[in-house]
């Protein structure tokens, strides 16, 4: 009886190891490709994207292969598709790990020489400052960095804009008339929107934005600010999506977010009584690149370059808009129609992405302090 | 009898790296680059501990009138089906916090299952439930379990004599509990309220999803904003420290070290209840076990229901399942293993350092495992970045803070080993070895697997430690709950809740059945 147990104790354990090895990898390169054949992109422009990144890849006599870590502060519903994508057309072997870009900027902070990633994807320029700001990321060559508008790249080519977002409002038509809402951001400080508010205090973009509020307007007119809208009771979302949702629901009158979601619920639903408000001007209304950079503890930055010339891509660039409602940033790719006119919106024109970096600590910390 | 030096030494060094996280926090708070009243200046850390200590008396003051009602109702009054009842009232034990929450975030939203069904009693008036009474009211109802049954135990072992003679006496009934009962109680009911304060204070879960600022949501809320840096160790280590203050106090009422009673205790006949406050008493169960057990459950499956109505693929956490399945048979054996040595050292040779391992090992039991998690995500980073992110730095997390399950179960039943056993085997000239396969093992095999089956289940419940230190790649279940759940995809979370709930239900069932015919 004893030996029998421990007979089949150590089978267990052996075969386990055995599983726990395997388990992991395969079963994400599973899921993904799953995805990937479901997914709404691909079947048209596949062929011309192989084209495209066989071309790219030709240029740079890289060989690519191997495996790439690539480190996703975008969230798996709106990335997953392209990055099977990539990894079918390239044969290269994608592990991802999804957290919030904040969580995953300060991981890679801690984490520095050591890290297991290739490449850092986040969904808002201040994070990947965080990055930059550490010189944890390479100098991306020009040809991936002049891909894009000069507003939507790091000064020091540290990393480069994937694709385009705007702060913006979502309200409930049903309870906010346009009358009644501010210029700017600081305008939500009014008696009038007493409970009406909603944020998600945790998300990237939120941090951001508030970095950008300090750098513009400077740490006691934010703590002001901040310590005021909390005080005048709002909803906290765990992030953006939710706050689509309850407005959508009746639930809530007006949150900050970024424009794409209130796009994807009305594609869902034209009628949904929301809509989006862009501010007139200031932090409120500031306009950011999604991005990417590489980091320099890369063991495969042959993979980890062609990736992000890969976001590049037309087909990449096509599902950015068409399916995650964002701005495309390469030119001769159509904006979605749902879309503003990105020119007409009035984004702070003098932001310098790494000097909002230098602010995300401090506005974490206004967060904090304010009661969030 | 003195140790043998082997022995003492491989405890030296499982103790030295179980330390590890405490020590590495202790490193860490005397090293800070700024002054530590400047945590208290700039961010917000009196309201973060006023927070966590009203939930830590607001729950344990809430589960022990719970806990102590069931068992005397339970025990002490004639109930017709008390056994199903007690299972029922225990059940709730296998809902993870962070699923408790989940299931009554989504049945009171406005739009939920509960508003919809009860909304002609204008239950739509209810806007959600969240903060400190949502927090509250799901960590009563999941802790409550523990009170029951330590005290229920405590309860039918109690001699009856002193409430006889009060009775003769004179005395009032309800007096007979207030004044005699309880207070003789004293000890299981100060150990299970520390326990579940325990759990109060390191629960991450059901405050991260009502969004009540304790110091735990803190630690992770920082941990999402990026600053992995002094705040997120200042609090990791203030959590550990109030852990370990309230782990220290609820040893001191440990029921087991206490003074044995002596014979068999009179048990009181069980007392005949009117009709009409038998009608009371099940309309009580009705509504604990409504809450407890069926409201959770009830919108796990309408949710799973919904889900595989909407074509939802089930496949999607079959990575889940394998991963959960795997980390928590890998811990459970390890922790059998690692165990051994501690149990021998403990229960066999009464030692000073004895006694001191077994004092350290079930304070790990206390840590909470955000804060471990926290400890071993720097100490991996930043001492052995080759273990950094992998499956083996996860399995020992768990096992520093599930190893002391283990151990208990390994000492429960080396208490049969006598020490004569022993010697006979060695005056015959079998090897300690021999003796140790041939003697022990046989007699304690059991036990250990009853401790290996407890840390198999709580690993495979554990969140945040995962959150922080799985493989890039690995999920868990736990894991797919909470991230699907984050992202609103309730339906997607189901699955996996259900799947998890199952497993653990079943030993939690065979526990509470054996603790009343018991």
């Amino acid at each position: 009886m004893n030996k029998k147990s421990i007979a089949l104790i150590s089978v267990l354990l052996m075969l386990f190891a055995a599983c726990a090895g395997e388990a992991g990898p395969q079963g994400e390169a599973g899921a993904a490709g799953a995805q990937g054949a479901q997914g709404p992109s691909g079947e048209v422009s596949d062929a011309q994207v192989a084209a495209a990144v066989e071309a790219a890849l030709a240029d740079e006599e890289a060989e690519v292969g191997g495996t790439l870590v690539i480190y996703s502060g975008r969230k798996e519903s709106l990335v997953a598709d392209v990055i099977a994508a990539f990894a079918a057309e390239t044969g290269v072997e994608v592990e991802v790990r999804y957290a919030k870009s904040a969580a995953l900027a300060g991981t890679l902070a801690l984490e520095g020489a050591i890290s297991p990633a290739d490449v850092f994807l986040s969904q808002d320029p201040v994070s990947l400052g965080v990055v930059a700001k550490d010189g944890l990321f390479d100098v991306l060559p020009e040809d991936i960095l002049d891909n894009v508008p000069a507003w939507a790249v790091d000064q020091r080519g540290y990393w480069v804009g994937t694709s385009g977002r705007s702060r913006s409002l979502v309200v409930d038509t049903r309870d906010v008339m346009d009358s009644e809402l501010p210029g700017t951001i600081y305008g939500l400080n009014d008696e009038k929107f007493r409970g009406r508010l909603g944020l998600a205090p945790s998300n990237s973009s939120f941090i951001a934005m508030v970095s950008c509020m300090i750098e513009q307007d400077g740490e006691e007119k934010v703590a002001e600010w901040l310590t005021a809208i909390n005080g005048l009771g709002y909803t906290e979302y765990p992030k953006n999506s939710p706050q689509v949702a309850a407005a959508a629901a009746g639930e809530l009158d007006i949150g900050m977010i970024n424009h794409y979601y209130t796009l994807r619920t009305l594609a869902e639903a034209g009628d949904t009584p929301i809509k989006n408000v862009f501010l007139d001007g200031g932090c409120g209304a500031m306009v950011m690149p999604a991005g990417a950079g590489v980091l320099s503890s890369s063991q495969n930055k042959p993979a980890a370059l062609a990736f992000i010339e890969y976001l590049h891509s037309t087909s990449a660039q096509e599902h950015f808009t068409n399916t995650v409602y964002e701005f495309p940033l390469v030119a001769g790719i159509t904006p979605n129609a749902l879309l503003p006119d990105i020119n007409s919106l009035n984004s702070p024109s003098d932001l310098n992405w790494s000097a909002l970096a230098l602010w995300q600590e401090k506005a974490v910390e206004l967060i904090a302090a304010a009661g969030f | 009898m003195k140790t043998p030096k082997a022995l003492a030494s491989i405890n030296m060094v499982i103790l030295s790296i179980f330390l590890m996280p405490v020590f590495y926090m202790v490193w860490r708070f005397f090293t800070f680059t700024r002054s530590f009243e400047s945590f208290f200046d700039s961010w917000n850390v009196y309201g973060l501990l006023f927070n966590t200590i009203s939930m830590f008396f607001a729950v344990v003051i809430s589960s022990l009138v719970l806990g102590l009602l069931i068992s005397i109702i339970l025990i002490r009054f004639k109930i017709t089906g008390s056994k199903i009842l007690f299972t029922l009232c225990t059940l709730p034990l296998v809902i993870p916090s962070y699923i408790g929450a989940l299931t009554y975030i989504s049945a009171f939203s406005p739009k939920g299952l509960y508003v919809q069904i009860f909304s002609f009693t204008g239950l739509s008036e209810i806007n959600g439930i969240e903060g400190f009474i949502g927090s509250w009211i799901v960590l009563t109802l999941f802790t409550y379990p523990y009170v029951l049954l330590i005290c229920s135990s405590a309860l039918r072992n109690l001699d009856s004599t002193v409430e006889e003679a009060a009775r003769s006496l004179g005395v009032k009934r309800f007096r007979i509990y207030t004044s005699v009962v309880i207070p003789r109680l004293k000890k299981p009911i100060i150990y299970s309220g520390l326990l579940v304060g325990l759990y109060v204070i390191s629960d991450f879960g059901a405050v991260s999803l009502m969004r009540y600022s304790t110091v735990t949501k803190a630690i992770y809320t920082y941990y999402e904003f990026s600053l992995l840096g002094d705040p997120i160790i200042f609090y990791s280590g203030l959590l550990i420290f109030l852990a370990l203050i309230i782990s220290f106090i609820q040893r001191g009422s440990d029921v087991s070290r206490s003074a044995k009673v002596s014979g068999t205790p009179r048990i009181p006949a069980r007392v005949e209840l009117s009709s009409r406050s038998k009608l009371l008493v099940y309309f009580f169960f009705a509504v604990v076990i409504f809450f407890g057990l069926m409201l959770p459950v009830s919108v796990l499956s309408y949710w799973l229901i919904r889900g595989l109505s909407l074509g939802n693929d089930v496949r999607a956490v079959f990575g889940g399942v394998v991963g959960s399945f795997s980390a928590s048979i890998i811990t459970s054996i390890l922790a059998i293993i690692i165990s051994m040595p501690i149990v021998i050292m403990v229960s066999q040779y009464r030692s000073k350092f004895g006694d001191f391992i077994e004092k350290i090992i079930l304070a790990l039991y206390g840590l909470p495992h955000l804060a471990v998690g926290v400890s071993i995500l720097f100490i991996t980073v930043k001492i052995f970045p080759s273990i950094y992110q992998s499956f083996f730095a996860l399995v020992i997390s768990y096992l520093i803070v599930f190893l002391p399950q283990a151990v208990g179960g390994g000492q429960a039943s080396m208490e049969q080993v006598k020490t004569s056993y022993i010697d006979a085997s060695s005056s015959l000239g079998k090897s300690k070895i021999e003796t140790f396969r041939k003697v022990t093992f046989p007699l304690i095999y059991r036990g250990l697997l009853a401790g290996g089956a407890l840390v198999f289940l709580s690993t495979m419940k554990e969140l945040p430690q995962t959150l922080l230190l799985r493989p890039t790649g690995f999920d868990t279940m736990a894991v797919d709950v909470w991230s699907f759940a984050s992202e609103g995809l309730f339906t997607q979370a189901a699955f996996s809740a259900f799947i998890l709930l199952a497993i653990s239900a079943i030993p939690t069932y065979i526990l509470s059945t054996r603790n009343l015919s018991g």
